[in-house]
């Protein structure tokens, strides 16, 4: 008998204890270090999403954690025991994957109970779990037609119900949003919350898409080149960001950045400049069209209308671009000489490192 | 291209006025105009001769002599029932393809799956195994004529050392068959390979992984998964090697001629004896018919069968 998935784990382990920790993890592929020193805990139950950009080890990482990729230094741990050599199977994850490696020649009940077959739990079994899963996934309907008779969405559900039947401690989704059309994502982005919330299992999540990031996550852990840039709640990120990548990074519009010495004369005086910022960034929806005249001067060089507001692009005086969401049905015409005010608490510093100055 | 199919919008009615066709027929007609390089080559010179053929094989005709009298299904009588040189000749191409085919394609099968994933050397093997398939047919058959010598044969001195008496491959009739079999088989075993690597390399990588994080072992993911995604290539490579392993002529023209004993005669060097050696011309026609319906009837069993088993 073949030893099967660990399902019984989410239940009988210790609260207290981590789901998942990464003690000082490195890989490489030959020269090329694509993860450096990942230290990292996640809570039992815990919504995790790692998001950064292209090639920032996100999807490495999360391989690491499922065993389909081995582990170079440090050490990985999944519950009270380190899994570093632990085969991908026996690991108690499943598994969501990009491209849904749904397989072609296979039914979407025998997809969905593959993982069961191979293990050898008997066939009355394999079928009421797979009858369970499809219950919860609306699948039903679907569980004799084959993957290319399947939409978009419906293959990402059957993806997900192949991963809820084995009944897994850790689910790891990469990026399992990113070939559906924006509408459907944003349908299945919500499936996936009320997925969680009805299972409580601990869940990793890969995206490159920080709306996904912040709509899902308990915690959001940024990475670039293989570093974990900080880790910290939705709004933690948003409202405090450690350094200028994870300010910039966060938030949609990006965050305006400009340096210090290049402000129109006056402004860095009534922001008040704490001691070693050289740099200062600001939210687009924080900064808004004085109409008093009052704040930043700055001409308007072009106005985007996305229908409930407009992104106004912006040049101020010493020629640095600037960005704002500007609310309400029209906005100035191009070349309008105009003045920026901002709320105080929203404005970010940043030293010559790039770090954040916290003030106070 | 552009102006080719502007052209075709136009076509002259006969009466001098331009008749205007419909989008629908100007791309068939530009379809037609495509396709019909080949479908000419095919016509003169596939279909043209198949029924050349099939009119030759109702003929007794002499090539010498050029006498042709039409005799109507004798020659296929004479195949079938009254000479026994026929099944003989037709077992052992049985036998043939018999060995030929699954040796092939197993081992083709074995080498794509060693070799459809990049390691360092892999190009290396790569060629080693498909070199044999681009190389002369003359040069392959001669250099294995004599390595396969009775006495002072490469293999047999080789197998001495291991105090082994190898036996004079080539000229014991069953021997000479297991050996035409194994020579032709490391000659062709590349190309299936390459075509079984393709495949492999079209399965994406993702099924792998998720049968490996299902707990799916190698063996399993094998049956379960590669399988049954190669079967479209393993439709196309059993036809193309059953029906190369009923032709398979120069191959055994240059090893062991049909012999010893006619132990290795197999039909389409029989055909060959039969046309030219012996110029039989229309018995020889009936022969090659026989021989298309057989590679027809096995091609279509073996889709019969595919479809089966998708259903």
């Amino acid at each position: 008998m073949r030893p099967t998935m660990d399902t019984q784990q989410a239940t009988t382990s210790d609260p207290r204890l981590p789901a998942l920790e990464f003690q000082n993890v490195a890989k490489s592929f030959g020269a090329v270090n694509v993860i450096r020193g990942v230290d990292l805990q996640v809570r039992e139950g815990e919504f995790v999403v790692f998001v950064g950009p292209s090639g920032c080890g996100k999807s490495t990482l999360l391989r690491m954690i499922s065993g389909l990729e081995d582990v170079t230094s440090g050490t990985v741990s999944i519950g009270e025991r380190v899994v570093n050599d632990v085969p991908p199977a026996r690991r108690g994850v499943a598994m969501v994957f990009q491209s849904y490696a749904l397989y072609p020649h296979l039914t979407v009940a025998q997809n969905m109970g593959f993982g069961l077959k191979v293990r050898k739990m008997p066939a009355r079994e394999i079928e009421s779990r797979v009858a369970d899963a499809s219950a919860t996934l609306k699948l039903d309907a679907l569980l004799d037609r084959f993957p290319r008779e399947l939409s978009g969405g419906q293959r990402q559900r059957v993806a997900i119900g192949r991963a809820i039947v084995g009944n897994p401690r850790i689910f790891l989704f990469d990026e399992p949003l990113s070939n559906l059309d924006a509408e459907l994502r944003v349908h299945m982005r919500a499936e996936i919350a009320q997925l969680h919330e009805r299972l409580g299992n601990t869940m990793i999540y890969v995206t490159h898409d920080q709306i996904e990031a912040m709509t899902l996550a308990d915690r959001i852990v940024v990475l670039r080149d293989g570093q974990i840039e900080q880790v910290g709640s939705p709004q933690e990120l948003y409202l405090r960001p450690d350094n200028l990548f994870v300010a910039q990074f966060i938030g949609s519009p990006r965050m305006n950045v400009f340096d210090i010495d290049k402000l129109p004369p006056g402004v860095a005086a009534q922001l008040g400049v704490p001691e070693g910022a050289v740099k200062v960034g600001m939210r687009p929806e924080d900064l808004s069209i004085d109409p008093g005249g009052r704040g930043m001067p700055a001409v308007l060089r072009m106005s985007e209308y996305t229908g409930g507001n407009s992104l106004i692009h912006l040049e101020l005086d010493g020629g640095a671009p600037c960005l704002i969401v500007h609310h309400g049905q029209t906005s100035p015409p191009e070349g309008t000489a105009v003045h920026l005010t901002l709320d105080k608490g929203a404005v970010h510093f940043f030293d010559a490192n790039d770090t954040s100055i916290r003030k106070g | 291209m552009a102006s080719a199919m502007t052209d075709l919008s136009t076509v002259n009615n006969g009466k001098g006025r331009m008749l205007r066709l419909s989008l629908r027929r100007r791309e068939a007609l530009t379809a037609l105009l495509f396709v019909s390089p080949i479908t000419i080559g095919f016509l003169v010179f596939f279909f043209g001769p198949l029924i050349a053929v099939i009119g030759y094989s109702m003929l007794q005709w002499n090539l010498l002599t050029g006498e042709a009298t039409f005799v109507g299904y004798a020659n296929y009588a004479d195949a079938l029932r009254h000479n026994p040189d026929f099944w003989r000749v037709l077992r052992n191409s049985l036998v043939f393809a018999a060995g030929l085919v699954p040796l092939n394609m197993g081992l083709a099968l074995l080498l794509a799956l060693a070799l459809h994933r990049p390691f360092r050397g892999v190009v290396f093997f790569r060629v080693i195994f498909f070199a044999p398939v681009v190389t002369s047919a003359v040069a392959w058959a001669i250099v294995w004529k004599f390595l396969l010598q009775g006495e002072a044969g490469a293999l047999n001195e080789m197998l001495a050392l291991m105090g082994i008496d190898g036996p004079n491959w080539l000229r014991e009739p069953n021997w000479a068959m297991a050996a035409v079999i194994v020579t032709r088989v490391i000659k062709m075993v590349g190309l299936n390979m390459i075509l079984y690597i393709a495949a492999l390399q079209s399965i994406p990588r993702d099924y792998d992984s998720a049968a490996r994080l299902e707990g799916a072992s190698g063996w399993q993911i094998f049956r379960m998964i590669t399988w049954p995604l190669l079967a479209p290539a393993t439709l196309i490579i059993s036809i193309v090697t059953v029906v190369g392993s009923l032709k398979v002529f120069d191959h055994i023209y240059l090893m062991t001629e049909g012999g010893p004993e006619n132990g290795t005669l197999v039909l389409a060097f029989y055909i060959y004896q039969q046309a030219f050696e012996f110029f039989a011309i229309g018995y020889a026609s009936a022969l090659a018919v026989i021989m298309f319906v057989i590679a027809m009837a096995l091609t279509l069993l073996q889709v019969y069968f595919r479809r089966k088993d998708r259903a």
